[in-house]
C-alpha cells in the first residue's frame, strides 16, 4: 500500500487486491522519520485510475464478443498487467494520530508519501488504546478479525443512543443486548415495546426460564398494567387529556376543578368522576367533551377502581434493585391508549427521579414517533436526561427522529440503510462525518452494525453483532412458512 | 534482460506509441513537377466471398532507462480473418534492456535468425535499436504469414520500401516472392504519408474520388538511391468518409491480380473508414496501453530486482508546465 494523496481529512491510498482491505477497516500510516502514525479509517474502496485502462477494456471486450484468440506470453508479464488493472484506490478517513503508543487527533502533520509504511491496524488493537479504566464490558459482539467486541457500561451512561437501521437488518437484536447488558449491572431499564418483542427476553429459545427470568417484569396495559386515580398526578391526567386525547382548554380548565374538588372529597374514583362530570355545573359542549375523554380512560382498560389490581412502579423498582427490565408491551394496544399508557409511564418516572426514589433510568423507546408526543423529544435531550432518563430510540425510520437528537446523540448503532435519504438523515449525527456514514452503512451485512460516539471514543468500528439465547418474538408472522 | 539485476532504473513516463525516429516509410521522393505522370482511377466492385485476410503489426515502446542502457518492449500481433470470424494471436510483450554492450548481439540475433544470413552487421545507436528490433520482429511475423497463408490477402502496416539495414531489398523481395508463390497478395497500407504531388499529399487525390476505388500514379520515378520501393504505389479510397490511404501493392503482381485483390478484400472484410478491419484489430492487438507499460515496469522491477528511481526531468525543471516531453 502506498500514500497517494490528501483532500481536506480524506487520505488515498493505493492498493492491490491482495492487501484484503475492506470498508471500516483502519490503516496506521507510520513516518519512520517522525516516529508518528497516522490513524485512517477506510471508507471506500474503488478502482485505481489507471491511464490507458479504458484502451485496455474496450479491447478486451471487443475481443470477448467478436474475436477469438491466444496469447504466446513466454514471460508472463501480463500476469502484472492484470495486476495493474485491478488497483484499488482507498479512500481514508484521518481519525487521530498515534504518537509514543498514545492515541492524540492532532493531526496537523502529514507522513511523507515516499518514506511512509501503511500497514493494518486492527480494531483489536485500536481497543486497546480507545479504552479507558472502565470496568463494566458489554459484549456485543465481535470485530472483523473475530476478536471479542465490548462497550463500556459508562459509555450509555447518561447518554442519549440511537440504533437504526432498515428492517430486519438485527436492531433490536442489538438493543436486547444492551438492555441484558444494562441490567448485567444493576441498572434500571424501562422497554416502550412496541411489537412485544422483548416480552420473552427472561426465557431461553427452548422456551425455559433463563438467568433473567426474575429481573425482566413485562407489563401489559389493561392486563397486568392498571392505574388508580389516586395514583395519578393532576399534572400527567392533563396531560394525558391534552396530548393524548387532544382536550380543549376550556375543558381542561373545568377537568381541573373537578379534579381538585375530588381530591377534596377524598372521593377518587372513575365513577365518582363520572358522576362529578355529570352534575358539574358547566357548558353542556364542555360536559359532552369532558365524557367523550371519560369514556376514552374507561374503554382503554388502563385504569381500575380496584387498588389491589393497580400497579405500583414504585414497587416495581423497589424488586429491582440488582438491576431489571421493565418492559412496556404496547403490541395490540390502540394509538390512543398507547400515548396515554406512555404519558402515564415517563410521567412516573419523571415524579420517581425528582424525587430521588430511583436514581436513574434507561429508556428503549422502539419507533418512539408512534408514541411520542411532539414536546417530549426536546425534554427528553435536555430536561429529562438530568433527571436521569437516559434513551435509546430504536427505529429504522430515521427521518422519524429529529435532526437536533441526531445532533445530540452521543452513540449511534447504525446497522445497514441501502435508501440514501435514510442514510442523509443519520449523516447528520455530529460525532461522525456523513462520508463515513453513508459509505459504510450502506454495505453493512445483516447484523453487522457501525458504532459511532463515545462508546468506541469517535472511532467509528464495524461489529458483528453476536448471538445470544433468548426467545425471538420480533419475527414476522409467515403465510408461507413450510419451505417444501 | 539479465545484465541488469539490482540496478535503478527510470521508468519512462507515459508518451506512449512514440513514432519511430527513423521512419523510412515515406523514403520515397518527393514527386517534383517536372516529372511526367498520369492519375488514373480505377473503379472497384466487391468481391463476395470468403478469400481469407491476415495482416500483421507490431509495438514497440519505450519503458525506461537504466544507468548503462535502455529498457523497450515489442509485441507483435497476427489478426486473421476466417469465415466471418476474427481471430488473433498476440506474442509478447518481450522487454529487453540494450546496453551499448549487448545491443551488437542483440540485433544480429534477431536478424540472423528472422533474415536466414550470417553476417553480422553493426547495431544502430541505442535510441533506434528499439525500432529496429520491432521492424525486425515485423518483418518476421510476416514472413511467416507469407509462408503459411495461401491463397490470401495479406495486410501489411506500412509501405514497400526496401534497402534500409533492417528491410533489405533481398529480404522484402524474398517475402514478396513468397507470398506469391503461394498466391497471396500482399496490400500494404500507409496510415500517413508525406508523398506529395504537385504540392498536394498524395492522398488528398482521393478527395473526389468516388468510392470504392484506387488511384494509380503512372509515372512514378525510380528512385536512385539505396531506399525504393518494390511495390507500386496507390491511393485506395475503399468505403465513403474523409479517409483515404497510401497502397502499395507489389510490382510483380499483374495488374489485374492487383484489382482483384483488392476487390476480394472488399467482399471478405470490413472497411471502416477505407481501412480493413484486420488491419485495424492487429494495430489495437499490438499497441501498448499505459496500464501495460506499467504492468511492464513492474514485472522488470520484480523479475530483476531493479529499483526504480525518479530522475529529475530537465524539461520540466527549466520550463516548468511549459516543459512538454513530446516536443523536440
Amino acid at each position: 500500500m502506498r500514500l497517494y494523496k490528501k483532500e481536506g481529512s480524506t487520505i488515498q491510498i493505493l492498493s492491490f487486491p491482495s492487501d484484503n482491505v475492506e470498508k471500516g477497516d483502519y490503516l496506521l500510516i507510520e513516518d519512520p522519520r517522525v516516529n508518528k502514525k497516522l490513524i485512517t479509517q477506510v471508507i471506500d474502496v474503488q478502482f485505481a485510475s489507471v491511464p490507458g485502462l479504458l484502451e485496455e477494456l474496450l479491447r478486451d471486450s471487443t475481443t470477448e464478443q467478436f474475436v477469438y484468440g491466444e496469447i504466446f506470453d513466454p514471460l508472463e508479464v501480463s500476469s502484472h498487467m492484470n495486476h495493474i488493472q485491478d488497483a484499488w484506490m482507498l479512500l481514508c478517513k484521518i481519525r487521530g494520530t498515534l504518537e509514543n503508543e498514545k492515541l492524540g487527533v492532532n493531526v496537523s502533520w502529514l507522513p511523507s508519501r515516499s518514506k511512509s509504511g501503511i500497514t493494518k491496524f486492527f480494531i483489536s488493537s485500536l481497543l486497546t488504546h480507545t479504552r479507558d479504566n472502565g470496568n463494566l464490558p458489554i459484549n456485543i459482539g465481535e470485530t472483523k478479525e473475530a476478536s471479542r467486541f465490548t462497550i463500556n457500561a459508562h459509555d450509555l451512561d447518561g447518554k442519549l443512543n440511537i440504533v437504526t437501521g432498515k428492517k430486519g437488518t438485527g436492531k433490536s437484536h442489538l438493543s436486547k443486548l444492551l438492555v441484558l447488558g444494562l441490567i448485567d449491572y444493576g441498572a434500571k431499564v424501562v422497554v416502550l415495546d412496541l411489537n412485544g418483542e422483548y416480552t420473552n427476553l427472561g426465557f431461553s429459545s427452548n422456551g425455559e426460564k433463563n438467568e433473567y427470568h426474575d429481573r425482566v417484569h413485562v407489563l401489559t396495559p389493561g392486563a397486568n398494567l392498571k392505574v388508580s386515580l389516586p395514583q395519578m398526578d393532576l399534572k400527567v391526567m392533563l396531560n394525558i387529556l391534552v396530548h393524548a386525547l387532544h382536550l380543549p382548554g376550556t375543558s381542561t380548565r373545568e377537568f381541573r376543578r373537578i379534579w381538585q374538588s375530588l381530591q377534596q372529597r377524598r372521593a377518587f374514583t372513575l365513577q365518582e368522576l363520572g358522576e362529578a362530570i355529570r352534575n358539574w355545573k358547566c357548558n353542556q359542549h364542555v360536559r359532552d367533551a369532558l365524557f367523550s375523554r371519560y369514556y376514552s380512560l374507561l374503554n382503554s382498560g388502563f385504569f381500575t377502581d380496584n387498588i389491589a389490581e393497580a400497579t405500583t412502579f414504585e414497587e416495581f423498582f423497589e424488586e429491582t434493585q440488582k438491576g431489571g427490565a421493565l418492559i412496556l408491551n404496547l403490541h395490540d394496544v390502540s394509538s390512543v391508549d398507547r400515548q396515554i399508557v406512555v404519558e402515564y409511564t415517563l410521567g412516573k418516572i419523571m415524579e420517581l427521579l425528582s424525587q430521588w426514589k430511583i436514581k436513574a433510568v434507561f429508556l428503549f423507546a422502539e419507533e418512539a414517533h408512534l408514541y411520542l408526543r411532539e414536546t417530549y423529544w426536546d425534554d427528553i435531550v435536555t430536561r429529562m436526561r438530568h433527571f436521569g432518563v437516559f434513551t435509546t430510540f430504536v427505529t429504522n425510520q430515521p427521518d422519524t427522529i429529529r435532526e437536533n437528537i441526531y445532533r445530540q446523540a452521543d452513540n449511534i448503532f447504525l446497522f445497514n440503510f441501502t435508501n440514501e435519504r435514510d442514510l442523509e438523515t443519520v449523516s447528520r449525527a455530529a460525532r461522525v462525518d456523513s462520508e463515513t456514514v453513508k459509505s459504510i452503512a450502506h454495505d453493512l451485512p445483516s447484523h453487522h452494525c457501525l458504532v459511532l460516539g463515545k462508546a468506541v471514543k469517535d472511532f467509528p468500528m464495524v461489529v458483528k453483532v453476536r448471538a445470544f439465547d433468548v426467545q425471538t418474538m420480533g419475527q414476522t408472522r409467515l403465510f408461507f412458512t413450510d419451505k417444501n | 534482460m539479465r545484465n541488469m539485476e539490482g540496478e535503478y532504473f527510470q521508468p519512462n513516463e507515459m508518451t506512449f506509441n512514440q513514432p519511430a525516429t527513423e521512419n523510412f516509410e515515406d523514403a520515397t521522393p518527393v514527386l517534383g513537377t517536372h516529372c511526367p505522370f498520369t492519375i488514373e482511377s480505377i473503379p472497384l466492385k466487391p468481391l463476395l466471398g470468403d478469400t481469407p485476410v491476415a495482416a500483421v503489426d507490431i509495438s514497440s515502446i519505450k519503458i525506461g532507462e537504466t544507468e548503462i542502457g535502455v529498457l523497450c518492449a515489442i509485441r507483435g500481433a497476427i489478426v486473421w480473418k476466417e469465415k466471418s470470424r476474427y481471430k488473433y494471436l498476440r506474442l509478447g510483450p518481450f522487454p529487453f534492456h540494450i546496453t551499448e554492450e549487448n545491443k551488437k548481439e542483440i540485433y544480429n540475433l534477431f536478424r540472423c535468425h528472422y533474415f536466414e544470413v550470417s553476417e553480422g552487421v553493426s547495431a544502430p545507436s541505442l535510441i533506434n535499436m528499439q525500432t529496429r528490433i520491432g521492424n525486425l520482429l515485423e518483418r518476421w511475423l510476416q514472413l511467416g504469414i507469407s509462408c503459411s497463408a495461401h491463397d490470401s490477402i495479406i495486410l501489411w502496416d506500412g509501405s514497400l520500401t526496401a534497402g534500409t539495414v533492417d528491410s533489405p531489398v533481398n529480404v522484402i523481395s524474398q517475402l514478396l516472392e513468397i507470398a506469391r508463390n503461394r498466391l497471396n497478395t500482399v496490400l500494404a497500407f500507409s496510415k500517413t504519408t508525406n508523398l506529395r504531388l504537385l504540392g498536394h499529399r498524395l492522398t488528398d487525390l482521393a478527395e473526389k474520388s468516388k468510392p470504392p476505388c484506387l488511384l494509380q500514379i503512372n509515372g512514378f520515378p525510380i528512385p536512385s538511391g539505396p531506399v525504393f520501393t518494390l511495390g507500386n504505389v496507390y491511393v485506395a479510397k475503399l468505403t465513403q468518409g474523409i479517409c483515404s490511404f497510401r497502397l502499395d501493392i507489389d510490382k510483380k503482381v499483374p495488374r489485374e491480380r492487383v484489382i482483384e485483390a483488392v476487390e476480394k478484400l472488399l467482399g471478405s472484410d470490413l472497411l471502416i473508414q477505407s481501412y480493413p478491419e484486420t488491419l485495424r484489430l492487429a494495430h489495437i492487438f499490438s499497441t501498448f496501453t499505459a496500464t501495460e507499460v506499467i504492468g511492464i515496469q513492474r514485472f522488470i522491477a520484480q523479475q530483476y530486482g531493479l529499483k526504480i528511481i525518479a530522475r529529475p526531468n530537465v524539461r520540466r525543471l527549466l520550463f516548468g508546465p511549459f516543459g512538454k516531453d513530446s516536443e523536440g
